[in-house]
């Protein structure tokens, strides 16, 4: 446990913006019952950016579909701002793995990003600004006329980036967001998905098998792992503000970091 | 290096995409659709040629020669006979292919949507679908009389199973991602329908829309064949019980024609109504 300790919470009293007490997650009926999640619990604080880290198919996707409320968990409860969910929540937005077809090619990326605010009943004029500011936010600016078929794999990724930003919600999540574009295109992605998180001050929780990707990106990495999945580790990255593809992953925390991981994920 | 990375990427995107693609429509554009209007056609011209060749001088009253059909077509059309009933018919089959559609597209977003309705509902629909449309006609015309709206009508009802049978599937082929996207955005109902379901599901509403389109220009007809005064299935009956055979050839001639026309007209609309799912290479 040489890690760096959690710096000293000074921030006790506040209270955790997204919590989860005992989420247990399971498919199929009584004795066929596949357990996916058992007993999890998670607090990520306002602001922060989290990840979850895991092997494929520990259930880092069906965690995901609980938190969005896109699927009820068997028990537990999941709450955002102290209101415990039953449905997706006006302050979860969720960044889908496939761009591609996350996104709707009968709308320019304007059209796109707006559309959530439509259906909040945002008028068309200040549904459109937004949609132009978070565009521009992604580095899309004045790219909204353009169809996302129109659009590289990385691009049509920001564009879903900004419609997820223009909806406004307190918590990003995010589903292995950069798993289907290249190296390069990815790191671009990950150093805008930090610019956005520490100027726009969002929550993020991204799910992603990458350890790597896990450790640059976030405060706080969950390690999840077993079957059924519960957390076997969390550590605080402590990078700061500031994170440099190459000297942050030579920094000597990321590497003992990321060997701890490893023996965690390993021995399980 | 994020910066420029980020500024050069979609520079580079515009410069490949549409550029390329209008330089390539710009030079040969005439040249490439005289070769399509050609490859189209010459096979009509050389049927019509060896018909009108071969019917020449024909002695079988059944078969006249194409001269004659000719002949008789271009003097019904000019002194009015064929337009009243082609208006007539027209009519009948535009109203009965807009209830078609407005029915077929409602009740198959519906029945789509709906897991439990449709499972309940679809034993009846694939019976009626089954039943051959043109052998109902005699029915609904005792039905509900010799007007003009039971036409309509049966020509609707024909019609509308290929486009209710191609919404639902349209419908139930809507990308699950999109699917999950629309409820974790908490897009209401309504816009749900009208702007993610629906768009989603045209490219296959339209296709059904495309086979209900000769459905109804048979049942056009066919429904004229009983109890009617007026259009061109009474046309090509009338002259056929009286012995007019040309007449009887040059209807069914047009009735042809007509259909084609409008098949024509329908890949226009296709294409404008459709223009993203064509240019973003869905098809």
């Amino acid at each position: 446990m040489a890690i760096q300790a959690p710096p000293e919470e000074v921030q006790v009293a506040t209270k955790p913006l997204l919590q989860v007490q005992g989420l247990t997650m399971s498919y199929g009926v009584s004795d066929s019952e596949n357990k996916i999640l058992n007993d999890l619990n998670l607090e990520v604080n306002d602001g922060e950016f989290v990840s979850i880290v895991g092997p494929s198919g520990v259930g880092k996707t069906t965690l995901l579909r609980c938190l969005s409320g896109l699927i009820q968990p068997k028990s537990g409860t999941v709450s955002v701002g102290g209101e415990v969910i039953n449905g997706p929540h006006r302050d979860l937005a969720v960044v889908f793995q496939d761009y591609s077809r996350s996104l709707m090619p009968w709308m320019t990326t304007l059209e796109n990003v707006a559309f959530p605010l439509q259906g909040r009943g945002v008028g068309k004029k200040e549904r459109n600004e937004a949609a132009e500011k978070n565009l521009a936010a992604v580095g899309l600016a004045g790219q909204g006329h353009k169809y996302p078929w129109e659009m590289s794999g990385g691009m049509q990724q920001r564009v879903a980036i900004a419609r997820a930003l223009a909806y406004n919600a307190r918590v990003l999540l995010m589903d292995e967001p950069f798993a289907s574009v290249d190296a390069q295109t990815r790191f671009d992605l990950e150093d805008l998905v930090i610019d956005l998180q520490s100027t726009l001050g969002v929550t993020i929780i991204l799910v992603t098998h990458d350890i790597d990707e896990a450790l640059y990106l976030a405060d706080k990495v969950i390690v999840l792992a077993e079957k059924p999945a519960t957390v076997v580790d969390l550590i605080e990255t402590g990078f700061g503000d500031h994170r440099d593809q190459v000297e942050t992953k030579a920094d000597p925390r990321f590497v003992e970091a990321r060997a701890r991981i490893l023996h965690r994920l390993r021995d399980h | 290096m994020t910066d420029t990375a980020l500024r050069s990427k979609p520079n580079l995107d515009t410069a490949s995409r549409p550029r390329t693609s209008k330089r390539e429509g710009g030079r040969s554009r005439s040249a490439q659709l005289a070769l399509n209007v050609l490859e189209r056609t010459w096979l009509i011209v050389v049927v019509f040629t060896v018909w009108w060749a071969v019917s020449a001088g024909s002695s079988n009253v059944f078969i006249p020669s194409l001269e004659s059909i000719l002949v008789s077509l271009g003097r019904d059309l000019s002194n009015g006979v064929i337009a009243s009933g082609a208006t007539y018919s027209l009519t009948n089959l535009a109203a009965g292919l807009l209830i078609a559609v407005a029915v077929g597209i409602i009740v198959g977003l519906i029945l789509g949507e709906t897991k439990r309705l449709r499972e309940i509902v679809d034993p009846v629909i694939h019976f009626f679908r089954s039943v051959p449309q043109a052998a109902l006609v005699p029915l609904i015309i005792g039905a509900f009389g010799i007007g003009q709206g039971p036409k309509i009508y049966t020509i609707a009802f024909a019609c509308m199973w290929p486009v209710l049978l191609n919404t639902i599937d349209g419908v139930l082929g809507v990308e699950p991602t999109i699917r999950k996207f629309s409820k974790v955005y908490r897009i209401p109902r309504g816009l749900h329908f009208r702007k993610v379901v629906l768009p989603a599901a045209l490219p296959q509403i339209v296709a059904g829309v495309r086979v209900a389109l000769p459905i109804g220009i048979t049942v056009m007809v066919v429904s004229e064949l009983f109890a009617a005064n007026k259009g061109l299935g009474f046309y090509i009956l009338n002259s056929s019980a009286t012995f007019m055979v040309p007449e009887t050839w040059a209807g069914a001639l047009l009735v042809g024609v007509i259909g084609y026309i409008l098949s024509l007209l329908f890949v226009v609309l296709e294409r404008r109504i459709l223009s993203w799912y064509f240019k973003s290479g869905a098809k």
